[in-house]
């Protein structure tokens, strides 16, 4: 067997925010014309002006812009485009929309529609897990709430239940008894039926203090896998990742082995193309379980970029192109340390409730082993319609200390006004000793971390920074307050460094 | 000059004075302190004082601020000396705690409440948020119809205390 070779001149990205941009850049890199799509609210957005072009695909409603499968497909034969890049979430793992640009004559860079179905379907993905001789979690499926319940009996407390359909942590819900497994079924099916159209429900037995650990895999779609190592994502809210690393601080050399060895055997059998990753489980007595592959670009995918130095969006088009892996297994490296942090639209000191608004004032920070993915500068809009994430941080360093300094430095350096972000729910965390030991599991936060920054969070504003919102009023011009113009970001400079600048108010310099 | 402030569930009062050559007398409710003030053309502010010494910068976006000390971020929204909160988790009005659309009423006028129960559901970036009864009630009014989209702090349902 043969792979196809041909290559793209021109891709539609879609996708907005900070993957669109992720994916521009690389297409740039690689002399392919970038084509985005945006909705009447992301008119003007980040996405649209660091691709090529832009094709408007409808109003602010997801769901007759982003999700609108006609939509995309008229945008990408407006623009000439020859291939579909899906980033993540919206459409990245609809099977629908994979079949649909292969009918209309494009190439989708992902995986097959089957192996979206395949993976998509929980029941499915572990029979070829298991087949696959990688470990899985014992669990039921289906859409009889009382079936579910007696199956949880059997399992036994706790127990995970979600929407069988579709990936990511959204909507999962730990249940320690019936009453609210009888509540999270109701609630995961509303929300099944409404997202996907399918009430198919899953559940399975929570492990509980485990590490999330999944491994980076590329397959050329002919049987042929590779693994870029593990990333571990054990520091999550709600079951939504926030602090990402690579590689992992837990697992031992053998762990390491064997995990990765059974990604890359699963990979293989289903023949798998382009990017995706097997997640897993570590159980605190050294077991793994499968959880889920998701057939997609990874939003935590810079980790493992930076500790491997291989591209995961290149080495996607490049399957798409001509089948080709970037490189045989024994050549991959995994050196130093990557540690990457989530920027979101979300108050964390009140529940994490998303937000929206004008970000007025942002500053991104930089450095030598600094990057930050993003999707919006000085005056760009979040809005109440979207994924709030904004931006990851990502910092590398030789060791898993270094990184995680620059890590700590690069958020203080960070500043988005004008929209209330996690920035100091992040600060926190990672200077938090078990942050710093490596010393958690996937409920750390919520069971000990959380109470302490709320605490902290909530407590009074010191009377300095309310001197400091007093005196803004009195001291800074018309509207009282201190202006960027819109559209830049603030250079990063060290205030100090340019005493020149400053004056004192009043003397009318 | 003097001003009200919301800091997360406090009130607090500033007031700040001219002394001459970039120095202020400021009070924060019961501190006061002196603090020579330099701001430089991005409107980034020096201050130093016996009270800290420290770069702020400070952001309005309507009545808010955001506020930078340092590396730390606070918000503090201005009031005006005159409003009276009303509403929250005090009041009788339940509030939309974020922007978002409805997706469920599953109360109606008159419905008799418990505390804890849900009565609205509202679904922003995703995820779906239940607003419940603070604390036991009866619906006097529901002003949340399905599928509009809602600003934070808009009067979803008024409760009104059951009388026995």
């Amino acid at each position: 067997m043969t792979a196809v070779s041909r290559s793209f001149r021109k891709v539609l990205i879609a996708n907005r925010g900070e993957v669109a941009c992720r994916i521009a850049t690389t297409l740039h890199e690689m002399g392919i014309g970038s084509v985005a799509v945006h909705s009447d609210a992301d008119a003007g957005a980040l996405h649209t002006r660091v691709c090529d072009e832009s094709v408007r695909i409808g109003p602010a409603e997801a769901r007759r812009s982003y999700l609108d499968i006609e939509a995309i497909l008229e945008a990408a034969r407006v623009a000439g485009a020859e291939a579909v890049h899906p980033g993540f979430g919206f459409l990245a793992e609809n099977a629908a929309f994979a079949d649909a640009v292969e009918a209309a004559g494009l190439t989708f860079i992902g995986p097959t529609a089957q192996q979206i179905r395949d993976m998509g379907d929980k029941r499915a993905a572990r029979r070829i897990a298991e087949k696959a001789g990688v470990p899985i979690v014992p669990g039921a499926e289906g859409d009889d709430a009382a079936a579910l319940v007696k199956a949880a009996k059997k399992i036994g407390y706790p127990v995970m239940v979600k929407a069988a359909l579709g990936g990511g942590g959204k909507g999962m819900r730990a249940c320690a008894d019936e009453a609210s497994l009888r509540e999270a079924i109701e609630s995961a099916q509303r929300l099944a039926r409404s997202a996907f159209g399918d009430a198919s429900v899953y559940l399975e037995k929570l492990v509980t203090h485990a590490r999330h650990i999944e491994v980076q895999v590329l397959g050329d779609g002919l049987g042929k896998a590779i693994h870029l190592f593990e990333r571990e994502c054990s520091l999550q809210r709600r079951h939504q990742k926030v602090v990402e690393e690579a590689p992992s601080p837990s697992v031992t050399p053998a762990q390491r082995k064997a995990m990765c060895e059974a990604a890359v055997r699963l990979t293989e059998a289903v023949s798998y193309r382009g990017a995706g990753t097997i997640e897993m489980l570590l159980a605190q007595n050294g077991d793994f379980y499968f959880l889920e592959m998701n057939t997609r670009l990874q939003v935590e995918h810079p980790v493992t970029e930076l500790v491997t130095g291989i591209d995961v969006v290149r080495a996607q088009i490049e399957v798409a192109m001509r089948g080709a892996l970037p490189c045989a297994q024994s050549e991959v490296r995994c050196e130093g340390h990557a540690i990457e942090a989530r920027v979101y639209a979300e108050d964390a000191a009140h529940g994490f409730l998303p937000q929206a608004g004008v970000a007025s004032r942002v500053r991104w920070p930089s450095g030598a082993f600094v990057r930050v993915d993003r999707g919006i500068e000085s005056g760009d809009e979040v809005s109440v319609h979207y994924d709030p994430m904004l931006a990851k941080v990502i910092a590398f360093g030789r060791t898993r200390g270094a990184a995680l300094a620059r890590l700590t430095s690069a958020i203080d350096e960070t500043r988005i006004h004008g929209v209330i972000t996690n920035l100091p729910f992040l600060r926190a965390l990672t200077r938090d000793p078990r942050v710093v030991e490596a010393a958690f599991d996937t409920e750390w936060i919520e069971r000990e971390f959380m109470a302490g920054f709320e605490a902290m969070a909530q407590a009074p504003a010191p009377d300095l920074a309310v001197a400091a919102a007093a005196l803004a009023e009195l001291l800074t011009p018309a509207a009282g307050i201190s202006r960027t113009p819109n559209g830049s970001s603030t250079p990063v400079s060290d205030p100090f460094a340019s005493l020149g600048r400053w004056r004192l108010p009043g003397t009318g310099s | 000059m003097k001003s009200l402030w919301r800091d997360g569930d406090r009130q607090r009062e500033t007031e700040v004075r001219s002394l001459g050559e970039g120095r202020f007398l400021v009070r924060v409710d019961e501190a006061e302190f002196t603090l020579s003030v330099e701001v430089s053309p991005d409107g980034r502010m020096r201050l130093r004082g016996e009270a800290g010494d420290a770069v702020a910068e400070v952001t309005a976006s309507g009545s808010r601020r955001f506020v930078r000390l340092g590396t730390l971020e606070f918000v503090l929204d201005r009031e005006s000396s005159t409003r009276k909160r009303v509403g929250g988790a005090h009041g009788g009005n339940l509030e939309a705690p974020m922007p978002g659309v409805v997706t469920r009423l599953m109360v109606a006028p008159g419905d008799e409440v418990t505390k804890g129960q849900p009565l609205v559901a509202i679904e922003a970036m995703k995820m779906e948020h239940l607003i419940r009864a603070p604390r036991d009630g009866r619906v006097a009014r529901v002003d949340a119809a399905i599928g509009v989209l809602v600003q934070g702090g808009v009067a979803l349902v008024a409760l009104v205390e059951l009388k026995d």
